[in-house]
């Protein structure tokens, strides 16, 4: 069948990304959103846009029963969900396909058999998969605990089961930390995930995290698109990601590829899906979990393999088999994602919601952005605070570096704050430079560099002039021959500000 | 004009002359040597300026937290400074004596409150927990001191800026 409107259930960049695919290929596209969202670019760039609910994600983006009325409503054919929300929900999935709308995305049992930690492992067990030793089940008790980690020896993880993004985690160094770092990871995961089982496995020290991106028809094809690094993280969230990585040559290529293809097919894979690794100084990988959705940074797998993924869910989710076989996936260039946050990282990385007063984006040769902001647009709280993807493309890594300083070089973010000074630091960095990263490489960079802001006296001398060149412009337009003083005149704007939102 | 600033912690001094010609001005830092430059404002807050031959791109961003400089991907920002004022007096001691106010560095709701009024504080404990974009963060105090006001409760809102509590 071929799908005459698609429902997008997500917001922000990643449904502005979805659009546009929807557009290109001649389908219509329903938006949704919630209160704080009505001005959101996904909304205005849709064809038709229903309102969910108030704010919170649990009343708007995470109502699924809400998603499949206006699904019905609508005549939607089939439901994108993005990343988040949704988009690893099985008992979303299945209500789908119960509502007669396609779900664009894996079948709901294999969503179950990989979106667990402690299943998923069993399934590797099963396909012969390197994965950390440890358990493969959720831990009993803090004895059963006790006997798992004296076996593979300290330090070991502990992990929650139905975890995600660094929640219900805790490393440990020896046996008389284990009591409480068992008793503070379940009760994170419960309240987190609503689970509290936590299993235990194998700590590999200064590994690299390297994933592979697989993409299976519904007639049983299954292909690899090779491997992205995104060891550049802090608390367990991805920074920066590339493709391909510096240390995974054709050899380990081949055997990841094929260890995450027998994976997907032996749980009955199909649509997009990401088989993450930790991979050890030797060189060694290990399974680590399966992502059964799209990811953040699937840019990067676009650019050095020239397709588009969200085409080909579409096209795979309408019954079409795998336009092309896996010797015909070439890899070329690089490519490298920065993503764009609104957090200060010279205070603590504290959020920073709020209208983005100035915006000037970057262009030009190899540079691609992934947006769901505008200027004027007011950055709500209520959501992760990722405002666009900045993505590099070069002939080589150290063009991609440079392409991308350049471009940070060109855009301007001003109203709230960003990490765009943190992307300088990273890349200006030669460990970075050399590849030399591993999950930890980030909290140490901060830890010995902070994150400077760089001032030469001539760029400062340049910016007093500029400041008084606008402070001149700025009396003269209110008809005053003298300077006022910036801080008095703020206060004023400020009172005048708050006055008209009273 | 002569106008007095504030940026990267040292005040400047700046003479600003228009010429005749239209967007030119001859300028002078500090008393030194006065140069030629133009001026000309794209559109509001952005400014191209070429300076000797030197062109670059400024743009300017106003938001409660001051004034800022943005150009080739660096941030200044700056304040206007009166040296009569109290403020910019103060802000040349250090500002160490009298009470200090704890306020919202973002809009965002209240998850915990950690301290009560009258409670004596060491300078950079926790006071008050904000969760905002999926993220607590804590603030702390500016000084050591006693918590003379609070005037948040656990699950309100915030507006960045707002003053939460007051260590003196």
């Amino acid at each position: 069948m071929s799908f005459g409107k698609i429902l997008i259930a997500n917001r922000g960049e990643i449904a502005l990304r979805i659009i546009r695919a929807c557009r290109e290929l001649g389908i219509r596209t329903v938006a949704l959103y919630s209160d704080a969202d009505r001005a959101a670019l996904h909304v205005l760039e849709a064809d038709e846009a229903y309102r969910l609910g108030p704010a919170p994600a649990t009343e708007s983006y995470l109502r699924g029963d809400l998603i499949l009325d206006i699904a019905h409503r609508t005549e939607a054919d089939a439901i994108h969900p993005g990343y988040g929300f949704l988009s690893e929900n099985a008992d979303f999935a299945e209500a789908c396909g119960k509502a007669g709308v396609k779900f664009i995305g894996p079948p709901p049992s294999a969503m179950r058999a990989l979106g667990s930690k402690t299943s998923a492992r069993q399934v590797a067990d099963s396909v012969g998969m390197p994965r950390t030793p440890g358990s493969v089940k959720g831990l009993a008790s803090l004895e059963e605990a006790r006997t798992v980690a004296a076996q593979i020896g300290y330090p070991v993880m502990l992990k929650a089961a139905a975890g995600g993004g660094g929640k219900g985690m805790r490393a440990v160094f020896s046996a008389d930390e284990l009591a409480s770092a068992f008793s503070a990871a379940s009760s994170e995961a419960e309240r987190a995930f609503g689970s509290g089982e936590v299993y235990l496995e194998k700590l590999i020290e200064r590994p690299r995290h390297i994933e592979i991106q697989v993409l299976a028809d519904e007639h049983g094809n299954c292909v690899s698109l090779g491997e992205r690094e995104c060891s550049v993280q802090r608390r367990h969230q991805k920074v920066i990601e590339e493709a391909p990585s510096a240390v995974v040559d054709e050899d380990l290529r081949r055997r990841m590829d094929e260890a995450a293809v027998r994976l997907a097919k032996s749980a009955g894979y199909t649509n997009a899906g990401t088989v993450e690794f930790l991979v050890d100084e030797a060189k060694n990988f290990y399974f680590l979990e399966m992502n059964t959705r799209l990811q953040v940074e699937h840019p990067v797998t676009e650019l050095v393999t020239g397709l588009d993924l969200v085409h080909l869910q579409i096209h795979i989710a309408q019954g079409g088999r795998l336009p092309f076989r896996q010797a015909d996936v070439r890899l070329r260039g690089h490519a490298m994602e920065c993503r764009i946050y609104a957090e200060d990282p010279e205070n603590g990385f504290f959020p920073s919601p709020g209208e983005i007063t100035r915006l000037l984006q970057p262009g030009g040769p190899g540079i691609r952005e992934d947006s769901g902001v505008y200027e004027g647009w007011v950055v709500p709280m209520e959501y992760d605070p990722m405002l666009s993807k900045l993505i590099a493309y070069a002939p080589d890594r150290m063009l991609a570096v440079h392409r991308l300083l350049r471009a940070l070089d060109e855009y301007v973010i001003g109203g709230i704050r960003s990490n765009l000074n943190l992307f300088r630091t990273i890349l200006r960095d030669p460990d970075f430079q050399k590849a030399n990263i591993d999950t930890g490489y980030l909290d140490r960079l901060l830890v010995v560099k902070g994150i400077a802001p760089e001032t030469s006296p001539e760029r400062v001398e340049i910016a007093a002039i500029a400041a008084a060149v606008f402070e001149s412009m700025r009396s003269t337009s209110t008809g005053q021959n003298q300077p006022t003083n910036g801080s008095s005149s703020n206060w004023k704007k400020m009172a005048r500000r708050e006055a008209l939102h009273a | 004009m002569i106008l007095q600033l504030e940026i990267h912690g040292e005040l400047r001094r700046i003479e600003l002359t228009p010429d005749k010609l239209p967007n030119r001005f001859r300028v002078a830092l500090n008393d030194g040597a006065e140069q030629e430059i133009e001026a000309r404002l794209l559109r509001p807050g952005v400014l191209s300026l070429q300076i000797a031959g030197k062109t670059c791109r400024c743009v300017l961003e106003e938001g409660p937290e001051g004034t800022v400089i943005h150009f080739a991907g660096s941030r200044f920002p700056y304040q206007m400074d009166d040296p009569r004022s109290l403020k910019s007096r103060r802000s040349r001691t250090g500002g160490h004596d009298g009470p200090k106010p704890v306020s919202a560095p973002m809009p965002g709701r209240v998850v915990r409150v950690l301290v009560q009024k009258g409670d004596e504080v060491q300078a950079q404990q926790g006071i008050i927990v904000i969760e905002a974009m999926k993220m607590q963060n804590e603030l702390k105090s500016p000084k050591a001191g006693k918590i003379a006001g609070l005037r948040v409760q656990p699950g309100g809102t915030v507006a960045a800026g707002e003053v939460l509590a007051v260590v003196e």
